[in-house]
């Protein structure tokens, strides 16, 4: 499974919560392919992903959170898709 | 010197109407009004509202200026809040040219489809592309 959470540099927010959705979603998923994409250099991935707001996640390709999501629901959609 | 409307717009090459729509919209009031009831702005208003025409250039509307103002006269707010709502913006205004191509492109392959000779509308294939329904052509009347 791979996670693209993309940012805008400087955010504090992205930087704040980073950490902790990443051990969130390596704990849930072992393996995961975590990836952090600053939005300016991405900006044709980002706009074929849908993303119109930052901070922003995509799993496996598909735009899944507009805004950074609790450690709670990144753990909840991981866990709806692990099962699926 | 206080400015009147007429002046500040004629200044600002926008209406009166326009800065009355401003004012609605809270993105611009006037400093004091004259013993007759006639809005009087002071020159600072000018940058305002050239802000907020260039702001519209780029894109942004008048909900997303108010925010850009507020962002401006918030002595917390700082550089990367601003860079931040650009890169939105950015993100919207090329998902909305990358829709419009697709848009062009759907049009092209219609128009190729066309021999734009003169046969009747009912034969007409770009017609036809539009009433077909998930692949489905419908039945005409």
């Amino acid at each position: 499974m791979k996670i693209e959470l993309f940012y805008t540099p400087g955010c504090e927010k992205c930087v704040e919560a980073r950490d902790g959705l990443r051990a969130t979603a390596e704990a849930v998923i072992p393996g995961v392919i975590w990836r952090e994409l600053n939005a300016l250099n991405e900006l044709d991935y980002a706009v074929e992903l849908g993303v119109v707001t930052l901070p922003a996640i995509a799993i496996n390709g598909e735009l899944v959170f507009s805004s950074l999501p609790t450690s709670r629901q990144l753990r909840r959609e991981l866990t709806k898709r692990k099962a699926a | 010197m206080p400015l009147t409307i007429g002046k500040i717009a004629s200044l600002a090459r926008v209406s009166a109407d326009t800065l009355r729509y401003y004012e609605r919209e809270r993105l611009i009031v006037p400093a004091a009004k004259s013993a007759g009831g006639y809005r009087l702005y002071e020159r600072d208003a000018l940058r305002r509202i050239w802000f907020i025409k260039q702001a519209q250039q780029c894109g942004f509307n008048l909900s997303e200026i108010r925010s850009l103002l507020a962002l401006r006269g918030n002595n917390a707010a700082c550089c990367r809040d601003v860079r931040r709502a650009a890169l939105e913006k950015k993100l919207q205004l090329e998902a909305k040219v990358k829709a419009m191509k697709a848009m062009s492109n759907a049009l092209t392959h219609l128009i190729k489809q066309c021999s734009a000779d003169d046969r009747p509308t009912d034969d007409c294939p770009i017609l036809a592309a539009f009433e077909r329904t998930n692949g489905v052509k419908r039945r005409r009347r």
